[in-house]
């Protein structure tokens, strides 16, 4: 009995300085976050001068009510409200009907184009890059919302995990309402595609967060400013960095750019979990 | 009512033949249980009649009608799964409305038909729950209620009690027994369980190898087994075979001669007996009894002892090495390493190097 | 109307898979196909194309900036990979239990992840410089002078690469976390009932039980780490003197600036080979898993 009081007492201690080091670390994960919150809330004159004056009073909103005069950030808000839920809505419909097709139907040269798909998984965006600007320039897509929409529609995540899905749903439900006497249609409308729905939430989420996040291709395809997403704009002003219009505002753009994703987060948190851990138990 | 022809079917998948030339006629009304090891064909059998696998050669007809080119939803049966296949996001009400609405069943008639189905299994207050919410035995009355509303002509079970524990399988092997009394139409179900089999059929198709062994009435297949396959499958413990010489005995009988060189008259005219080169003897538990050593006809070592309660059963080895299975009374003293003595009497099993069993005249009752 | 049985092969099933398999071609295996193309020419923007053989991709082993930039990366993926396979497993480790403050804390190490790049380098700018950023303010409290981290050829990979660790931590603890829970409890209670203390049980039955996971984080974060360009272009355009440029930066800086849209397809195909080694060995890996289940 002593002998499990002093383990228990060793384990507590354990506990306690585990807590201690996870305590340590999210301050220092949260706090170039505080930084920037704080900076963005300072005078750019007075940041110009000393940034260390974020740890006084005063703090003022006017670097926000300057974003508000600048219609640009709201264009590229706007832009990438339209392509993130454009694409996030192509992938939804694109994988449910190739992924139904993949697990459910037989038809010539199946296992082949699937094997094709998964082969795309292996495909780094940069290798493809070149040609594939090439090929919009040739279209006139640059600087058009389809053309920053397409690219994102090729990845082949969203196929791989709703084939998955389907595969996991027992044939037996579809067999079940084939003697109900369902049609193909409906078996696919009536029954499986509501058993789908946790598998669309996760991968709908996860398409549109890396598609609002996505800096590569519209950095190379969207040239000009109107057809800026936030993330390249956000970029755009940084690299003139030096001739920015102070800490204060680049601070307050990068906490406004942020509040939609992260507010995505808060509210979708079990859904973008599930979405990362289920790429690993791929 | 529905009386089920299967006319010369067979099935592959690529190059596997998963069932050969299959001939069956089901009486309207009747049970019919397809019995047999995994792998036997019995369940692409029924998937077959559902219209879940297509039929490559042959015929189904149900009734009147030919209805192998039908899809499934047109042939008027019902199906239960093995796993149930409830479907997940829908209430029971509307995983037993489903198929009637598909079938554009007026709305007050499926309401009607689902109260009804819902009071017969008792399962009235579970209507507006999802399945995930229910025990598994909740779940297989969920299944045979969405059978029923659609008021088929034939009922295709599928293993529907493999997945309850014992109890529970008890009790729903009863209540299927019954739902067969009251709802009026043919039922086959697929079972590798000779219990469910024996209890619940009228018939049993005995099914291994592609093939249909054996059809015949619970009792036909337990007393005259057509060959070693049903012996051996149907029956518990499995019959014990014994390698006999067989030659003319009094009245024309045929005379066993077992290895240690003891005989015994059988009921089998010898002139009904093919020739063969080699003969076995199968014999149940209950045919084998215990007795003193050296009072019996042949002398055993007992290897191992089951108690079941009512009854003993003894497992044992014969100086030859030959291995038999006796039942003794429940309060037997058999013990392991004993000598004990074996009466054989009861059913005889003669079967031929082929396998094939042979019988004398059957009883009164008929053939099989 | 004949049996409507899904297991028939007709290639009008096809038509599901269609729609997707078109944009697949159209825009993901086409450029790839091209791409090799293109990289045995000599290309530029206007439409001159001459055939040059294997001339670029020798041209790239006597380029001295671009065997900086590989190095670069390799450099960076040993400077972020390890770190993160580590403190991932140490938060994932410490955070797999089911209270309120372990869900509260895995919020926080994850929330960096859904910024974008451009976000996080703007918070790491302010973070790095020398002059007024928040790590030279925490030196100046201590007396210390300030660090050029964006601008010393010795600093500035590990500058970025503390940024990507900052960045990155989430997706590999989440992955961490979903293989503890996979952990059979009746381990656990093995080992307790085997009277194993914390450090044991970590190391005998915590670790061993998720050796295939962590293979795994190591390399999608190798591929992940691999494609490196938005710290580096946004943080320090590649500077000083290239000491942080990587791979993908120089594929853009040609392609895109320079417009030798042949020599930096040859260089993506070199990219596209080193990631293809490190997917082939994660499909190897998972599917081991799979086969010794």
């Amino acid at each position: 009995m002593s002998a499990l009081d002093r383990a228990a007492g060793r384990n507590r201690w354990i506990d306690r300085l585990g807590w201690a080091a996870l305590t340590l670390a999210a301050v220092v994960m949260v706090l170039p976050l505080l930084w920037t919150v704080g900076l963005s809330l300072k005078a750019n004159g007075e940041l110009l001068r000393d940034t260390a004056s974020v740890f006084r009073m005063p703090y003022t909103l006017e670097n926000y009510g300057s974003i508000l005069a600048r219609p640009a950030v709201f264009r590229w808000l706007a832009n990438s409200l339209v392509v993130s839920l454009c694409t996030t809505a192509g992938v939804l419909v694109l994988s449910s009907l190739a992924g139904y097709g993949f697990a459910r139907l037989e038809f010539p040269g199946r296992k082949w184009l699937f094997a094709l798909v998964l082969f795309g998984l292996a495909v780094p965006e940069q290798s493809v890059i070149i040609t594939r600007h090439q090929l919009f320039s040739a279209l006139h897509l640059h600087n058009t919302y389809p053309g920053l929409v397409l690219p994102g529609l090729a990845a082949p995540f969203g196929v791989f995990l709703m084939t998955q899905y389907f595969k996991a749903i027992p044939a037996e439900l579809d067999e079940a309402a084939m003697l109900d006497g369902a049609s193909r249609r409906q078996v696919f409308w009536k029954v499986l595609l509501p058993l789908t729905l946790p598998a669309q939430a996760t991968l709908g989420i996860f398409t549109f967060l890396s598609s609002w996040n996505d800096y590569w291709w519209p950095l190379i395809s969207a040239t000009r400013s109107e057809m800026f997403t936030l993330t390249v704009g956000v970029a755009s002003s940084q690299i003139n960095f030096a001739q920015t219009s102070g800490l204060g505002f680049l601070m307050a753009q990068a906490v406004f750019a942020s509040a939609p994703i992260l507010v995505v987060y808060v509210f979708f948190q079990k859904y973008i979990v599930r979405a990362v851990s289920g790429a690993a138990v791929r | 009512m529905a009386c089920v022809r299967l006319d010369h079917l067979s099935k592959s998948f690529g190059s596997a033949a998963v069932l050969d030339n299959i001939r069956l006629d089901i009486a309207p009304g009747e049970f019919i249980a397809f019995l047999g090891p995994s792998g036997c064909g019995k369940s692409t059998l029924l998937r077959m009649i559902a219209g879940l696998e297509t039929v490559e050669t042959g015929q189904i007809h149900i009734g009147e009608r030919r209805v192998d080119p039908l899809p499934p939803g047109d042939r008027g049966v019902a199906m239960v799964f093995q796993h149930y296949a409830l479907y997940p996001h829908m209430t029971i009400f509307e995983n037993m409305a489903f198929g009637l609405r598909n079938a554009k069943v007026p709305k007050a008639e499926i309401e009607a038909r689902v109260a009804e189905a819902a009071r017969i299994l008792e399962i009235e207050r579970l209507l507006q729950s999802k399945p995930g919410q229910l025990s598994g035995g909740q779940r297989q009355r969920v299944a045979i209620g969405r059978a029923i509303v659609k008021k088929p002509d034939l009922f295709l079970f599928d293993e529907p009690l493999s997945n309850l524990d014992a109890a529970l399988r008890m009790r729903t092997r009863l209540e299927l027994a019954q739902l067969r009394r009251r709802v009026q139409a043919t039922m086959i179900l697929v079972t590798h369980d000779q219990v469910e089999a024996m209890t619940l059929a009228d018939r049993i198709v005995v099914m291994s190898e592609r093939r249909i062994q054996q059809v015949g009435t619970p009792m036909e297949i337990y007393a005259r087994p057509a060959n070693r396959f049903v012996a051996t499958f149907v029956g518990s413990p499995p019959m014990s075979f014994l390698d006999v010489t067989l030659d003319a005995g009094a009245g024309g009988l045929a005379r066993a001669t077992l290895p240690g060189g003891a005989s015994f008259n059988t009921d089998v005219p010898l002139a009904v007996l093919p020739t063969s080169p080699t003969w076995r003897l199968g014999l149940r538990a209950e045919g084998v009894k215990v007795v003193a050593p050296g009072s019996g006809l042949i002398n055993a070592q007992v290897e191992f002892v089951e108690r079941l309660g009512d009854r003993t059963l003894v497992y044992l080895r014969l100086a030859d090495g030959s291995a038999i299975t006796a039942e003794d009374a429940g309060t037997s003293r058999a013990a392991m390493g004993d000598r004990v003595g074996l009466t054989l009497d009861g059913a005889v099993h003669l079967f031929d190097a082929e396998d094939r069993a042979h019988y004398g005249p059957a009883p009164a009752e008929g053939q099989p | 109307m004949t049996a409507a049985s899904p297991r028939k092969s007709r290639w009008t099933n096809g038509l599901f898979v269609g729609p997707y398999l078109l944009v697949y071609l159209a825009l993901l295996l086409y450029p790839l196909l091209a791409g090799v193309w293109l990289s045995l020419h000599k290309a530029d923007l206007f439409g001159g194309e001459a055939f040059v053989g294997i001339e670029n991709f020798s041209r790239l082993l006597r380029d001295t900036v671009f065997l900086q930039a590989v190095r670069n990366t390799f450099l960076f993926v040993l400077l972020t990979v390890p770190p993160l396979a580590v403190i991932a497993l140490g938060l994932a480790i410490a955070l797999n239990r089911p209270t309120r403050a372990a869900a509260v804390f895995r919020g926080v190490f994850f929330s960096s992840s859904v910024l974008s790049v451009t976000i996080v380098t703007l918070i790491w700018r302010l973070v790095l410089i020398p002059d007024g950023g928040l790590i030279a303010n925490l030196l100046h409290a201590v007396g210390q002078p300030p660090l050029p981290l964006l601008s010393h050829p010795n600093l500035v990979l590990p500058a970025i690469a503390l940024t990507t660790v900052w960045w990155c931590l989430g997706l590999p603890m989440m992955l961490y976390l979903a293989a503890l829970q996979q952990v059979p409890a009746e381990l656990y209670e093995a080992a307790a009932l085997d009277r194993a203390g914390p450090w044991k049980t970590l190391t005998r039955i915590t670790l061993p039980s998720i050796r295939r996971t962590i293979v795994l984080v190591v390399i999608i974060q190798c591929v992940l780490q691999f494609q490196l360009f938005g710290q580096a272009q946004l943080l320090t355009q590649g500077g000083p003197n290239g000491a942080s440029r990587p791979i993908v930066l120089f594929i853009y800086e040609v392609g895109f600036r320079r417009w030798d849209i042949g020599y930096a397809a040859a260089a993506s195909e070199i990219l596209f080979g080193l990631i293809l080694v490190a997917t082939i060995l994660q499909y190897v890996t998972t599917r081991d898993k799979a086969a010794s289940r």
